[in-house]
């Protein structure tokens, strides 16, 4: 009787609470806004009634920017954005964004440096103070910037641990001339070296308005464009140039004692802006970009299935490619046992041959395209692949292409274009970079 | 203008008995400067570790300096002696940081 009557309550309550909701919310979904000021700072945001919002700087100040004199800033200034600005001390940031319950995070590549916070909508003003103060306001105290050099050895010292990141790092290296061929890490030889002032120099060229995305998830666009009206205008202009990356290949072999030999070999792809781009991912696809059910047996992987046949041995085989503004890499990575470098590398290889001999069916093709597609829009369901996509675009082409607008572009690749994007892999100038013991391991002349 | 010329006078009574008390302290003797001889509770240490190399540097000469002139009893000459106009409170922007810092971690403690 009495458990009768608290049911009865609960209905009522629950049809009283969605009738006051309906009358509430009348959201409308929303697109991508896009705004560029005179400035040159681009704003891009999305309100999409979350109640957790994302707020992003995005930056042209990655390490291709670096010189030769302050090589490993960027590094330095990745691990510096808690320190002390003019607005807050490193303290008051700590403890504020802790407050809240936010979380503030900073990470570059060879191109952009993102500042992000995270926070529940109501704390957007707190957190969003902080965000200003770090990107454009910081004090880079000498004690406080003295005190980061072991962290740059524990950075450095963690990353030894992933025997990729070391293949990546030499392979830009060896790829590149000039800008690109800066490291993500601060080189050894700078470690303690980097001034406070040429911390500020730097930012002070590179941190300006022209080069600056401000973008943002779950925040309305008006309040945005207020904020990078008032607080982001601070340095107007576009700093110092930075150079043209120019591509010359080459080869860097890093010696270990390693169980696995990784190698990584690679011509010049496309950079994000050229037509052909989207080619090459499609390739990417064709060729096996990582397996697509765990533990299972990769059978839609071209260079898998290949090297499959040559070697009893564990192996991981994938084809690797990174865009930038100027310029692009594409090629093939392999894991494999030492003694069987060899065969692997040239079965991979033969793969992309295949592919360059026109050897390619409508069904590779349809799938791989599926595979991009897919790839693409499940990246963008979340909160950091959408924030990422909308910044890079917003940096790089100052607009937003919707997911409509990118999966036309992949429908409209066609076999032409891939078959010609594997003959540009394999007709380029080779850069190769190898690690582990690298006996069996080819040379970039003899592939 | 009674009052002006009566505060300037006060002042440089002020300024007079500074200078005494600053000579009658004794430090100015083996060349100290007044920041060389705060005492050095942790606020102080912080502060220090902050200084420039130099001015570091040049702190420890002196208070070596002291530390041997007092161990022999002896002073320096007296054209060598920190004059009070001469004496630069060197450490007080670092110490007042400090001191700042520390308060407001006091200040969020209460919160």
């Amino acid at each position: 009787m009495c458990y009768d009557r608290r049911l009865y309550g609960v209905q009522a309550a629950r049809k009283l609470e969605t009738v006051a909701a309906v009358e509430q919310l009348k959201l409308h979904p929303q697109d991508v806004q896009v705004t560029k000021l005179p400035s040159g700072l681009v704003i891009a945001s999305l309100e999409n009634y979350s109640p957790a919002s994302r707020i992003g700087v995005l930056i042209k100040a990655g390490s291709r920017y670096e010189t030769a004199d302050n090589l490993g800033v960027t590094h330095l200034l990745r691990l510096a954005a808690s320190l002390t600005t003019k607005g807050a001390s490193a303290f008051k940031i700590c403890r504020g964004v802790e407050a809240v319950g936010g979380s503030l995070s900073v990470s570059s590549s060879r191109e952009t440096m993102v500042y992000t916070v995270d926070c529940l909508r109501d704390h957007i003003d707190t957190v969003m103070e902080y965000l200003i103060n770090v990107t454009t306001a910081p004090e880079f105290r000498l004690w406080e910037v003295s005190d980061l050099t072991a962290k740059v050895k524990l950075d450095k010292e963690l990353s030894k641990q992933t025997p990729q990141i070391g293949v990546i790092e030499n392979l830009h290296a060896a790829a590149y001339k000039n800008a690109l061929s800066n490291s993500l890490y601060c080189p050894d030889f700078m470690m303690g070296h980097i001034s406070t002032e040429q911390m500020h120099t730097f930012v002070q060229n590179n941190f300006t308005s022209a080069r600056m995305a401000l973008v943002g998830l779950g925040v309305d666009h008006a309040v945005l464009k207020q904020v990078g009206e008032q607080f982001l205008n601070m340095r107007s202009g576009t700093g110092t140039v930075g150079s043209k990356a120019v591509y010359r290949g080459g080869e860097l072999r890093h010696q270990t004692g390693a169980d696995l030999t990784h190698t990584l070999l690679v011509s010049e792809g496309s950079s994000v802006t050229a037509a052909e781009a989207t080619a090459f991912s499609v390739l990417q696809c064709v060729l096996g970009s990582g397996p697509r059910v765990k533990r299972g047996s990769n059978s839609s992987s071209r260079l898998s299935q290949a090297v499959s046949k040559i070697t009893a041995q564990p192996f991981d085989v994938s084809a690797f490619n990174v865009s930038y503004t100027d310029s692009g890499l594409f090629g093939v990575y392999t894991i494999c046992h030492p003694n069987a470098a060899k065969d692997v590398m040239s079965a991979a290889v033969g793969q992309v041959n295949d592919v360059a001999q026109g050897n390619l069916t409508a069904a590779d093709l349809n799938r791989a395209k599926n595979q991009l597609k897919a790839d693409y829009l499940m990246s963008i369901e979340s909160c950091e692949g959408l924030m990422e996509a909308i910044g890079t675009q917003a940096l790089t082409e100052g607009t937003y292409h919707s997911p409509e607008v990118m999966s036309h572009k992949i429908d409209a690749v066609s076999s032409a274009d891939v078959i010609s994007a594997a003959e540009k892999f394999m007709s380029g100038k080779k850069t190769m970079s190898a690690s582990g013991q690298l006996v069996n391991t080819p040379f970039v002349d003899e592939i | 203008m009674e009052t002006d010329s009566h505060s300037a006078a006060t002042g440089r009574l002020l300024v007079g008995f500074r200078k005494w008390y600053y000579n009658a302290c004794g430090f100015n003797k083996f060349g100290l400067l007044r920041d060389d001889t705060i005492n050095e509770d942790p606020d102080v240490k912080e502060a220090i570790r902050r200084l420039p190399e130099p001015v570091y540097n040049d702190r420890m000469f002196r208070i070596k300096r002291a530390l041997d002139l007092s161990m022999k009893q002896q002073v320096l000459p007296k054209d060598q002696w920190t004059k009070y106009e001469e004496d630069v409170h060197y450490l007080e922007p670092y110490l007042d940081e400090v001191i700042h810092e520390r308060k407001e971690k006091e200040e969020w403690q209460k919160k």
